[in-house]
């Protein structure tokens, strides 16, 4: 029976994808032809799994690479205030456009296909409509100058790790080798809340995922650690000077005692 | 009257066999059967004659015939005289002999008398060069040759028929070894026909260790001196270690069992029971040459591992390149056992498997990390390089706020002391002030002439407003530094202010 359905035993595999949304504010003849069943929405959102690295010619962000061959089906999970909330997408490309007014936290699932013997994953995405601010509050500007900055973008880059997989979902995998990420920022840069500094970088169109971003990520946590360890360094200093003090006050209790 | 008999007769009716009185019939007997052979008649009617192989085989009972001792012709012996080949004398003897062998044939026995390479025949210089010894006069020399030649390295009758008049008593390992020594150093010495390697093993049997022949018997001796009692004693000492190296390998056994499963396929630990029933010679050797993720060149024959013999995965060419475009991690290969394999990890989201600070000290991480603006529960790229750097900077971060609890521990601690010190009369006042004052000089990397100046300045008098103004002036330090660490001290140095250090110690 399990004749193919071996693992190959100390191996990851992992494969980059992206999930997030884009919104753009309605403008005023696309909000009237709603306005009948929903005049109180401003915003079209469309929300996506995508593969990480985004093609040069589309102007989305992501999906360079086909994800169907592992994924077989992504369910996003919208407000209950939605019709159908529990959307369920079983062909490329895994993504959902709807119109509204609120933000709120989109609940995806992912399906492996029967090859990989996975269960599915769940993990939740907050549905942005109004632009970053610089200090993360939240600051919904008025429609007008909200329409002319543009779409806003929100995503996500991570890695599905398959650990130990089955033999004949391996070699899926490896007849679909991801594209690599583009080596240096060509496009805006994809904000993130782990990263204000970034929000300059952000601005002015879609964005794309980079190495670079990577690199920059990395040397971030590098300098980081490196200020800690001084600190450390610092305060071990310290740390030798107190307890030489406090020895030498030890031993002065010591002779007071006698 | 007429008896029924006679009435059956007139009416001619048939008679009943009951009715009639019992005339004495000749009791049919039960059909006899042939009386089965070789099992008794009770037990063939048990089993039956279906029973094939019983029936069979016990009615031919099939013994051992009887050998035929040469129950053919007779044979005549002979009382015949021989020659014995190995005899140097000539000695007549007699013996029986069958008639039917020849006469004047070999005496069979003859070859048995072989003969050994005489170590005896040494000459003076020989002895003066090579063979002296203290404790062995040449006289003894010759004559422990000798008879041992006669007898043949008999080493008991030897040692029993050894009388050397004038001698010291020897004891067998002495002969035996000065026997062998001799031996040794004639073959040395003499020009050896033949290779090195059979000089070689011929020396090695002359091999003789005088004191482990003694200790050695020594043992023996006393092994077979043991009394019943230390005989017991030994047996339930022996029963007990046994036990005990049982445990012990069931403890570890359990233990490596909990390890593994706690800590999973990184428990470090190799994994013991199917590899040992699959592969019992490979699997030791293949698990050291498996490496370790990170680009390392596995061999092909790594995965053979993890699969039965019988159906192995065809593994393309291992290269970094290819794992790199593949986005392919190896890692060590525990083997594959049933612990691992009810522990397969599902896929999952790297950005889910995170690492996270210790929870006594979350919070102080998280704020550290705040200030140096980075963001310890998200990446912007979580890759497994930005993941593993991630995990690095919490752990020195982590370092860092335990340093900084030990600091303001011992800070906490010189308080204390100081002001038992200050307690204890004021004479040593001036002593403690040098020092702290001493210590301000070199502490510090920023702002020290500050805290001179403030230390001077602010002395009222007495060493406990020095005290607090050293520690103001310290506190005053924390401020220039980084504002980041100082909000992150523990309570001891929280309060930058003289004034509240004052009246907390008033």
């Amino acid at each position: 029976m399990a004749t193919e359905r071996v693992r190959v035993r100390g191996l990851n595999i992992y494969r980059p994808i992206i999930y997030g949304n884009t919104a753009t504010v309605l403008n005023p003849k696309q909000r009237e032809a709603l306005a009948p069943t929903a005049p109180d929405h401003t915003h079209t959102w469309t929300v996506a799994v995508r593969g990480a690295a985004s093609a040069p010619d589309q102007d989305i962000v992501g999906g360079a690479d086909d994800i169907s061959h592992f994924i077989k089906r992504v369910t996003f999970k919208l407000h209950d205030t939605y019709p159908n909330p529990s959307r369920n997408i079983d062909k490329p490309p895994f993504e959902v456009t709807e119109t509204g007014w609120g933000e709120f936290e989109i609940q995806i699932r992912i399906t492996f296909v029967p090859d990989a013997g996975e269960k599915p994953i769940t993990f939740y995405h907050h549905l942005k409509l109004h632009p970053w601010t610089a200090t993360g509050e939240p600051e919904i500007p008025p429609i007008d100058v909200a329409a002319k900055l543009g779409p806003v973008h929100s995503w996500q880059y991570d890695e599905l790790v398959f650990n130990d997989p089955f033999q004949t979902f391996l070699n899926t995998l490896m007849a679909h080798p991801p594209t690599p990420l583009v080596r240096s920022r060509r496009k805006p840069v994809p904000f993130h809340l782990a990263h204000m500094g970034g929000l300059e970088a952000s601005k002015g169109g879609t964005p794309e995922f980079t190495q670079q971003m990577e690199k920059e990520e990395a040397e971030r946590l590098e300098e980081a650690r490196k200020a800690i360890v001084a600190e450390e360094e610092r305060w071990r200093v310290k740390l030798i000077e107190r307890e030489k003090e406090l020895e030498q006050l030890q031993k002065l209790v010591a002779e007071r005692a006698q | 009257m007429a008896n029924s008999l006679e009435v059956r007769a007139i009416l001619d009716l048939p008679s009943t066999s009951s009715a009639t009185p019992t005339i004495p019939q000749k009791k049919l007997s039960v059909p006899t059967i042939r009386k089965p052979e070789g099992i008794s008649r009770e037990l063939y009617s048990l089993i039956g004659p279906s029973s094939t192989t019983l029936v069979a085989q016990l009615a031919k009972p099939r013994l051992k015939q009887k050998p035929n001792l040469n129950a053919g012709s007779k044979i005549k012996w002979e009382w015949r005289p021989f020659k014995n080949g190995g005899r140097t004398d000539s000695l007549q003897l007699k013996h029986w002999v069958k008639a039917s062998t020849e006469a004047d044939a070999e005496y069979p026995f003859a070859k048995y008398n072989i003969q050994r390479p005489k170590y005896n025949d040494y000459s003076l210089e020989e002895y003066t060069t090579h063979l002296e010894d203290a404790k062995w006069s040449k006289e003894e020399t010759d004559y422990l040759m000798n008879i041992v030649t006669e007898y043949d390295t008999r080493w008991y009758v030897i040692y029993d028929r050894y009388e050397f008049p004038g001698g010291v008593a020897r004891s067998m390992e002495d002969i035996k070894d000065r026997y062998c020594s001799i031996c040794r150093k004639l073959i040395r010495s003499r020009p050896w026909t033949g290779d090195e390697s059979s000089k070689n093993a011929l020396l090695s049997s002359f091999s003789f260790d005088k004191e482990r022949e003694e200790m050695r018997k020594r043992y023996v001796a006393s092994l077979e001196n043991r009394t019943p009692e230390q005989i017991a004693e030994e047996e339930a000492l022996y029963m007990e270690i046994k036990r005990l190296e049982q445990n012990e390998k069931r403890f570890k056994r359990e233990r490596d069992d909990l390890l593994r499963t706690i800590g999973g396929i990184d428990s470090g630990l190799p994994d013991v029971v199917e590899d040992e029933m699959q592969l019992t010679g490979l699997s030791s050797s293949e698990l050291k040459r498996s490496k370790k993720k990170g680009g390392d060149l596995d061999t092909p024959a790594t995965p053979l591992l993890s699969t039965p013999l019988s159906r192995r995965p065809t593994m393309p060419p291992q290269n970094t390149a290819a794992d790199r475009q593949h986005c392919i991690t190896r890692t060590e290969i525990p083997g594959a056992t049933s612990a691992t394999k009810a522990a397969h990890q599902p896929a999952y989201l790297r950005s889910f498997k995170l690492p996270y600070p210790k929870a006594a000290i979350a919070q102080k991480v998280t704020q550290a990390l705040a200030e140096l603006g980075v963001s310890h529960a998200r990446l912007v790229m979580p890759t497994q390089g930005n993941v593993a750097l991630l995990e690095g900077l919490l752990d020195a971060t982590s370092t860092l706020v335990d340093m900084k609890k030990l600091v303001d521990k011992a800070e906490f601690d010189i308080q204390v002391l100081k002001t038992r010190l200050g307690m204890q009369g004021a004479a040593k006042a001036e002593e403690t002030d040098g020092d702290v004052n001493a210590m301000d000089m070199d502490d510090g990397n920023d702002a020290d002439a500050d805290m001179d100046g403030d230390a001077d300045g602010e002395g009222e008098d007495g060493r406990a407003q020095s005290v607090v103004s050293t520690r103001s002036a310290r506190s005053r330090k924390h401020n220039r530094r980084s504002m980041s660490i100082s909000s992150v001290d523990t309570s001891a140095t929280v309060s930058t202010r003289a004034g509240t250090k004052r009246q907390r110690r008033g």
